[in-house]
């Protein structure tokens, strides 16, 4: 065990994070050359394109240090984005060292901060690393104060490095032996094994990595989950090197895969503890949380027909990824679809490409929507996933939407028009620091304001530079009411927004004009209104066409203008009838796709 | 030809609403009436707006093949001839391109030529289409003589400033002059007008429209200008009036011929009493044609079915197989579940619509396979569907895309 070190990187997107575990892995002779895949950590297709990763994977890597001996260095990937924060504190919890990754040439970023304090939690030795130095624009002396200013870590023994040119590696291999504790644990103990991350391989089912904290476990043994209970027969156990390596046993301090034959990846859920059903450990190691949702928003099949096709390919995607949520739903607008539960803006993105990308769908998504807490008038309290189903205001008591506290890093040069948007979104300043030309801004946010635009304009009024990481606060009581769209008199459901009554009438006026301009002229007059209940805020009036007639039919040709009605009216079956009015699929997605345009 | 076939009658009991199971093939009881295009190709220059099958002449000031393309057409025809065998001829059409580039002599010897191989009616309306230049104007007298009796003028405008946006080669005044030369040897001219032309305006639209009024001609086409694809008004389309003001045009000009005793009765036709195109009537009652020359079209019934063929397009193309015998570039029978579209596409331009019993003679299909279809357009207020007769209402003329929408198999 003394020759054990578990460790993570911690890093912003970009920071190089992926491109140091490479390096690790070919240091230490984890992949031949021809196997060395660059940034084989990142396996998705996805990842690799957004450069971000998903899915906590690991390599047990062997490295014969300075002082002779060989250790087993075991890293443990984390997922780099602020949806997926709880698998990162798993897998932070599974070790005992994280690298702090910063890119010397920009310095600390919020979601650094928010997965640094994580480990600083959980006790997790913190070993400062700057990358880039290769880079003409590094300033390693910046980075250095940044990280001792923003998140109090000793920087004075940071190891500068460059993942990319290879500089600095064996240094960064000698301070994980030297710096990272060895994993403490009683082999003889019941068996306590914590679930990093799970997925579903086609072959052998749910493979599962874990950190065994304390005992031993064999293939042939009967293992059961804490928090549910289960029991299922242990067939294999291996590490990753990366490639997965079949081990006789997996003892405390070690890392690995348990293959157990279970068939539903909800039953080994991350943060759970295995232990021995015929002896159980007292009880499970602290932490595990049931994650639920907190975005969601209607998927709906372009071509109704596929509706099938899409049931099958969420079906698919959730046999690797146990925190999507989905369940039919009808839209009058829409037709049928699904309503989906996401960890976050990002994993809906990741989501919603994956089905177009991996299994070709081409998709309507709803808004996004988080959930709302509705005390009603009985006083009851139910929990609201789709704007459309909204209770009549006379039934309602009270509404609650989620808070947020969102820690925001940027460049001081921004602060003013941040702050301005902050406020702009109802967001309450809880505090406000300046490290160097870093500023850092800690909101209080409702969170429908955040899944509406939030990034995106965030992202633009700090061009890019300001860095965003949040996590759940609190219900609160807001004024908060549904404002609906109707085309025709007739109520779009797919439109609906739960919007605070402030914004309410700026926000009906600007979708009832982008949908005037989306709506093509049909052969009557169509109102676009927007009403909260029954009270219209906005309304615009799409004229009606005067005329839809080929002027000339040339003599005996008729094929081409044939082609050509067939074309208006191919055009026509892909728009959604709502009433009477004829919409285009792409004015969907326009009001849908808020703001991007403006 | 002669044999009379029986056009069955939906068996008893079965509903209008519920399809109607179509024959193999339409069973048409006697052949529809017979017309005779011939398409001249070339032009002068080509405009930049006009998407027909028209080609100028390679190398500047090289002769037109007058002679090669008669002698073609000819050829053509009397291929043409089994398929139409014994069967009058009531109209020609000699379009274009511009063929009043022909020499009076050539259009003589073409005329001359289907003379000899088809019986034609002694009263046919035979229309050449002409540009309004003074060239061409010069020949109008000989092309009388050569048989001609209906001239089709493409006018335009005559307004200077609008024909050099439409990259015509002709000036108001050789606009006017030509139609005084043309009604001086033809009774019957007909003037093509266009408007929602590049930056133009209500007002001069209308003036357009009173100076062709001016000439008390019998019948006017007034065209909407489209920019049609693959052409480069449709790559790079000019300030065109937008649709509410194109439609405001179309008001004006619909009621000012309305007070001028012109019948509205097709889309963009318009004509004083008995000066209807016959022609063009012959094509929106979904008859038969036969068409020779460059991408002429055809359409010919016959006790097997309806066929649609086109010569071969290109003009060097067509010459070039002519010698062989070979004529066709495409040649296919209509199918039965595309006639109902085909046949309403043209009969409902017609502001009168049809008799309810020509669907049945000119599709050889009963009435009761667009029950559904009639039934829907009726409901939305496109059609109206008397007791003998099927038209589209006024809402249906100006909808008449969506109309025919209906009757489009999916």
């Amino acid at each position: 065990m003394q020759h054990i070190r578990n460790f993570s990187i911690i890093a912003h997107i970009d920071h190089g994070k992926s491109t140091l575990a490479d390096r690790l892995i070919q240091y230490c002779g984890g992949l031949s050359e021809r196997e060395m895949e660059s940034q084989v950590l990142d396996s998705m297709d996805l990842e690799r394109e957004r450069g971000i990763t998903i899915k906590a994977q690991t390599a047990a890597l062997h490295y014969r240090a300075r002082d002779g001996q060989v250790y087993n260095l075991n890293l443990i990937d984390t997922p780099g984005h602020v949806d997926f924060s709880y698998e990162v504190s798993r897998s932070l919890a599974a070790c005992e060292g994280a690298l702090l990754v910063v890119d010397a040439s920009q310095g600390v970023e919020a979601q650094t901060v928010a997965n640094c304090y994580t480990a600083l939690e959980q006790d997790v030795e913190v070993v400062p690393v700057l990358n880039k130095i290769d880079l003409p624009a590094a300033d390693p002396e910046n980075a250095r104060g940044e990280i001792e200013d923003v998140i109090g870590v000793d920087a004075s023994e940071a190891i500068l490095c460059s993942a990319k040119t290879g500089l600095g590696i064996e240094e960064v291999l000698e301070a994980i032996v030297a710096r990272v504790p060895a994993p403490k644990g009683d082999t003889q103990a019941p068996l306590k094994a914590l679930i990093i991350d799970s997925w579903f391989d086609n072959y052998v089912g749910v493979v599962m990595l874990v950190r065994v904290v304390d005992g031993q476990l064999r293939p042939k043994d009967k293992i059961q989950f804490m928090s549910s209970g289960l029991q299922y027969l242990c067939e294999q156990v291996g590490v990753f090197t990366p490639k997965s390596v079949g081990r006789e046993q997996l003892s405390a301090g070690e890392v690995g895969f348990i293959i157990a034959g279970i068939k539903e990846l909800e039953a080994a859920k991350v943060g759970d503890t295995i232990t021995l059903a015929g002896k159980p450990a007292a009880e499970p190691l602290p932490g595990f949380k049931e994650i639920k949702p907190q975005v969601f928003a209607g998927l709906y099949p372009v071509e109704s027909s596929e509706y099938d096709q899409l049931r099958d390919s969420l079906e698919k995607l959730r046999l690797n990824d146990a925190s999507l949520q989905f369940e039919p739903e009808v839209s009058q607008a829409l037709g049928f679809g699904f309503r989906c539960g996401f960890l976050g803006l990002l994993h809906m993105d990741i989501v919603q490409e994956r089905l177009e990308r991996e299994f070709d769908m081409d998709l309507i998504t709803t808004a996004p929507t988080v959930v709302y807490e509705v005390v009603l008038n009985s006083g009851e309290t139910i929990r609201i996933e789709n704007p459309a189903k909204l209770p009549d205001t006379g039934k309602v008591a009270e509404i609650r939407e989620p808070i947020i506290t969102a820690t925001i890093f940027l460049p001081q040069d921004y602060v003013g028009p941040v702050i301005t948007l902050c406020n702009l979104k109802r967001g309450v300043q809880v505090d406000m620091r300046y490290h160097g030309r870093q500023v850092q801004l800690i909101y209080d946010l409702p969170m429908n304001e955040v899944v509406m635009d939030f990034f995106d304009k965030l992202k633009s009024v700090s061009r890019g530079y300001a860095s965003l990481d949040y996590e759940f606060k609190e219900y609160r009581t807001a004024d908060l009411v549904k404002l609906d769209l109707l085309v025709g008199g007739e109520k779009v459901d797919a439109l609906s927004v739960i919007v605070h009554r402030a914004s309410a009438q700026y926000r009906g006026r600007e979708l009832a004009s982008k949908l005037r301009e989306l709506i093509p002229r049909q052969m009557f007059d169509v109102a676009v209104q927007a009403a909260i209940g029954s009270h219209i805020v906005a309304r615009e009036t799409i004229k009606a066409l005067r005329k839809n007639v080929l002027a000339k039919c040339y003599g005996g040709d008729i094929t081409r203008k044939k082609k050509l009605l067939e074309k208006q009216k191919e055009g026509k079956k892909r728009m959604k009838q709502v009433g009477n009015v004829e919409i285009p699929q792409e004015a969907f997605l326009a009001v849908l796709r808020v703001d991007d345009n403006k | 030809m002669n044999e009379r076939r029986i056009i069955p009658i939906a068996p008893a009991g079965r509903g209008l609403d519920s399809p109607l199971p179509l024959p193999q093939r339409p069973q048409l009881s006697a052949p529809p009436p017979l017309a005779l295009y011939v398409h001249f190709p070339w032009c002068v220059r080509k405009c930049p707006y006009c998407d027909f099958n028209s080609h100028t002449v390679r190398g500047e000031g090289s002769p037109l093949p007058e002679a090669e393309w008669l002698q073609a057409v000819v050829a053509d025809l009397e291929a043409s001839l089994p398929q139409v065998w014994g069967r009058r001829v009531h109209s020609i059409f000699i379009g274009g391109g511009t063929p009043s580039l022909l020499s009076a002599a050539g259009l003589d010897t073409l005329l001359t030529a289907i003379r000899m191989r088809l019986p034609l009616d002694p009263l046919a309306e035979i229309t050449l289409e002409a540009n309004p230049g003074t060239v061409e104007a010069a020949r109008f007298r000989d092309y009388r003589a050569a048989g001609i009796n209906r001239l089709s003028l493409g006018i335009q405008s005559f307004d200077d400033a609008m024909l050099g946006r439409l990259g015509r080669i002709h000036g108001g005044d050789e606009a006017r002059r030509a139609i005084e030369i043309a009604q001086a040897s033809f009774e019957r001219v007909n003037l093509d007008l266009m408007y929602a032309l590049p930056e133009q305006s209500l007002a001069q639209a209308l003036a357009d429209l009173e100076t062709a009024l001016a000439f008390g001609t019998g019948h006017l086409s007034c065209y909407h200008l489209t920019m049609e694809p693959n052409t480069p008004f449709g790559h790079s389309p000019p300030p065109v009036p937008d649709e509410d003001a194109a439609a405001d045009m179309q008001d004006a000009i619909e009621s000012r011929l309305a007070a001028a005793g012109f019948e509205h009765y097709e889309t963009s036709a318009f004509a004083r009493p008995n000066q209807h195109s016959r022609h063009n009537l012959n094509y929106w009652s979904f008859g038969d044609y036969l068409g020779i020359g460059p991408g002429a079209h055809g359409k010919l019934s016959s006790h097997e079915g309806i066929v649609r063929e086109m010569r071969h397009k290109h003009p060097a193309r067509y010459l070039e197989g002519a010698a062989k015998g070979d004529f066709v570039q495409e040649r296919r029978e209509v199918g039965v579940e595309e006639l109902p579209f085909e046949f309403m596409m043209n009969t409902l331009r017609l502001t009168g619509g049809f008799q309810t019993s020509l669907f049945a003679s000119r599709t050889g299909l009963p009435l009761a396979a667009v029950a559904a279809e009639l039934k829907q357009a009726q409901a939305r207020g496109l059609l109206e569907v008397g007791s003998d007769f099927i038209r589209p209402t006024e809402r249906g003329r100006h909808f008449l895309n969506d109309l025919l929408q209906l009757f489009l198999k999916d």
